[in-house]
């Protein structure tokens, strides 16, 4: 481009230049402390708008009003708040806080304001979403009935996840929660799933060991990192999930279906507890604000299955929880129970006996999951649960007498088998034509005379050998979800044949 | 609880004072300092007395305006620009407060509570400059 070109131009714009001269309603900042800014004056500002902060440096900042009152506002700053002084110029811009969303944004690692933190350079963004949206209405849903492979065994034959669920993750810290949650991340590969992972309050060194090992996965490919570190404002910690799930929703609203995780809820009912009581609002039970049910409920609600009518795709939501003590019964841990469709419990007990991931099946549950669990699944899964459970029973009571019946002896070993088949290494997920196959073997009881500690070596041998000698089976799986007569005697012959040679 | 803001104190002031007569005024007045140093109020007692400033404005129709301007304005130029406040606010009295900066290099800036009108030279300059950036 010459200079006389880039001259034109120039003059072209400024001729064309046209200000609109409105009055703006200024603030002045009066009081700042915490990441809190006191503001007067903005006497027509909206409840949640942004505002923004500029210092005589001409630095900006964004903030968002929550407390109206009577002759100040409230802000919460988005940000670094040390620029910013006393007596500052505050501006509110009309509009709810918003973040920039794109395809780009596929891979990334954003923070709380959806700006790239990954050292990967701007992103190309076409659209900007609200954070605070409310939740499709009855009309624009259906109903679960699309599974979510998570590919942890226990976890899909036993608390079978559909799409569009919420399912909280629940537990005492070092149970595997997080584990648990990347496993899942890392089974959606070409399983038609986006994946949105908000980390709240988390270590930056934790966050880095997850990046990695989902690029290591091939899995950053489609999943977002929302995070809003352990270092950074309360407030940060605060909007995190509801820009993730505004990205998740971005994806939705191309019809796609997304997988969003939230790790972890406490901590940011504990961020909005600091903000709360800084902003001066009267605390209730533990402390917490009035409506601390509320700011989950709302999250929560976002998480739907559309119908086609309204553009299909649907959100899955993934809650954390980290318990203290294994107290379910606290203030947040019940909020969520009550809020999710089911939950899954993680036990420290369980952990430290080897039992991996440490899930306990009794108090687990998925209220609207069988519906979306596949048919295969469901026949050799239906009565693993309550075998476990009455397993259970028997194995307090086993230890006191010894002179036991035989079905009650068959009943423990059967139990001990299925404790056995569930755990799983991490990062090892499994897809969901071996679980049916490795199921069906332990309910049709072909592993009951095979020794415990054989049982692994068993289970992942008969896996290779299954996929290449009972191909029918397979197709069959792949393609209708459900095994015939024929595919299930060829299934037959081939655990026998199997063990004969495993058992030589 | 509810917090007694400056803003109710100010408006029970100008209730209190409303029609009285000098004498009266006075007798309220040392009762109202009283009241303020027992609740340890006095050192907001400024932001009390703007406050009551803007409410008596209110009540007899006035309304005081601070005009930023590079130079010294013209009695024209004020005249009309107090004819179109009183139109746009629905006043019946406009106290103006000038301003001088030069950093505005031309035009005026009011300040109208925290309403403000930016027509000066600088601020479209700097919008000139944003619109040629992006």
């Amino acid at each position: 481009m010459s200079n006389n070109t880039i001259v034109e131009n120039l003059k072209r714009e400024i001729e064309n230049f046209k200000i609109q001269n409105k009055a703006e309603k200024i603030g002045k900042v009066l009081e700042l402390f915490d990441g809190i800014a006191k503001v007067s004056g903005l006497s027509d500002i909206k409840s949640s708008e942004m505002v923004t902060f500029s210092n005589a440096k001409g630095e900006q900042c964004v903030g968002v009003a929550l407390n109206l009152e009577e002759d100040a506002v409230g802000v919460i700053i988005l940000g670094d708040f040390s620029k910013i002084k006393e007596g500052d110029e505050v501006r509110a811009t009309g509009k709810i806080l918003e973040i920039s969303v794109g395809d780009s944004i596929l891979g990334r690692v954003v923070n709380a304001i959806g700006v790239p933190m990954d050292g990967k350079g701007a992103l190309k963004a076409t659209n900007a979403y609200p954070i605070e949206k409310v939740a499709p209405g009855v009309v624009t849903r259906l109903s679960v009935d699309q599974p979510v492979a998570t590919g942890i065994k226990v976890i899909d034959a036993i608390i079978p996840v559909g799409r569009g669920q919420r399912e909280l993750i629940i537990g005492d810290r070092q149970t595997g929660k997080t584990a648990l949650a990347i496993d899942t991340i890392l089974n959606q590969k070409g399983q038609n799933m986006i994946c949105v992972y908000v980390s709240i309050g988390q270590k930056d060194s934790k966050l880095r060991k997850i990046e990695a090992r989902l690029e290591k996965g091939g899995a950053m490919a489609y999943t977002i990192i929302v995070s809003a570190g352990a270092s950074e404002p309360a407030s940060l910690s605060y909007i995190a999930p509801y820009t993730g799930v505004s990205i998740a929703e971005y994806f939705m609203d191309q019809g796609k279906d997304v997988l969003i995780i939230y790790d972890d809820l406490s901590k940011h009912a504990v961020a909005y507890r600091e903000i709360s009581l800084l902003l001066r609002r009267p605390p209730g039970r533990e402390a917490y604000p009035g409506d601390v049910f509320y700011l989950h409920s709302r999250l929560l609600e976002r998480a739907c299955r559309r119908n086609e009518k309204y553009g299909g795709g649907s959100i899955t939501a993934f809650p954390i929880i980290e318990t203290q003590a294994g107290d379910i019964s606290a203030y947040i841990p019940t909020n969520v129970i009550s809020i999710t469709d089911g939950q899954i419990f993680l036990e420290t007990d369980l952990f430290y006996k080897g039992i991996r991931p440490a899930v306990n099946v009794g108090s687990s549950v998925s209220r609207v999951g069988s519906n979306a669990q596949i048919k295969a699944m469901k026949k050799v899964a239906g009565t693993l649960k309550l075998d476990l459970a009455q397993f259970r029973e028997l194995e307090a009571f086993a230890q006191f007498g010894s002179d036991l019946d035989d079905a009650t002896k068959r009943q423990l070993e059967r139990g001990k088998r299925s404790v056995e088949i569930l755990k799983q290494l991490q990062y090892a997920p499994i897809k969901l034509q071996h679980q049916v196959v490795t199921m069906y073997a332990l309910t049709k009881g072909y592993m009951d005379d095979v020794p415990i500690e054989k049982i692994k070596a068993f289970e992942a041998g008969l896996t290779e050998y299954s996929e290449n000698n009972a191909k029918t089976f397979y197709k069959e799986i792949m393609e209708s979800k459900m095994w015939t007569e024929k595919g299930e005697a060829e299934l037959k012959k081939v655990i026998e044949n199997y063990k004969s040679s495993f058992v030589k | 609880m509810t917090t007694i803001t400056n803003n109710t104190i100010a408006e029970a002031i100008y209730l209190a004072l409303r029609d009285k007569t000098h004498h009266e005024q006075e007798d309220i007045i040392h009762r109202i300092i009283d009241f303020l140093s027992r609740r340890r109020l006095l050192s907001k007692a400024s932001l009390i007395i703007s406050q009551l400033e803007k409410i008596i404005n209110k009540a007899e129709g006035k309304l005081s305006v601070r005009v930023h301007s590079a130079i010294k304005l013209e009695e024209k130029t004020k005249i009309s620009l107090l004819h179109s406040l009183k139109h746009r606010y629905s006043v019946k009295e406009i106290t103006l407060e000038e301003v001088l900066n030069q950093k505005l290099l031309g035009g005026v800036k009011l300040e109208i509570n925290d309403e403000v009108i930016d027509l000066t030279l600088k601020n479209r300059m700097n919008k000139l400059q944003e619109h040629l950036i992006k």
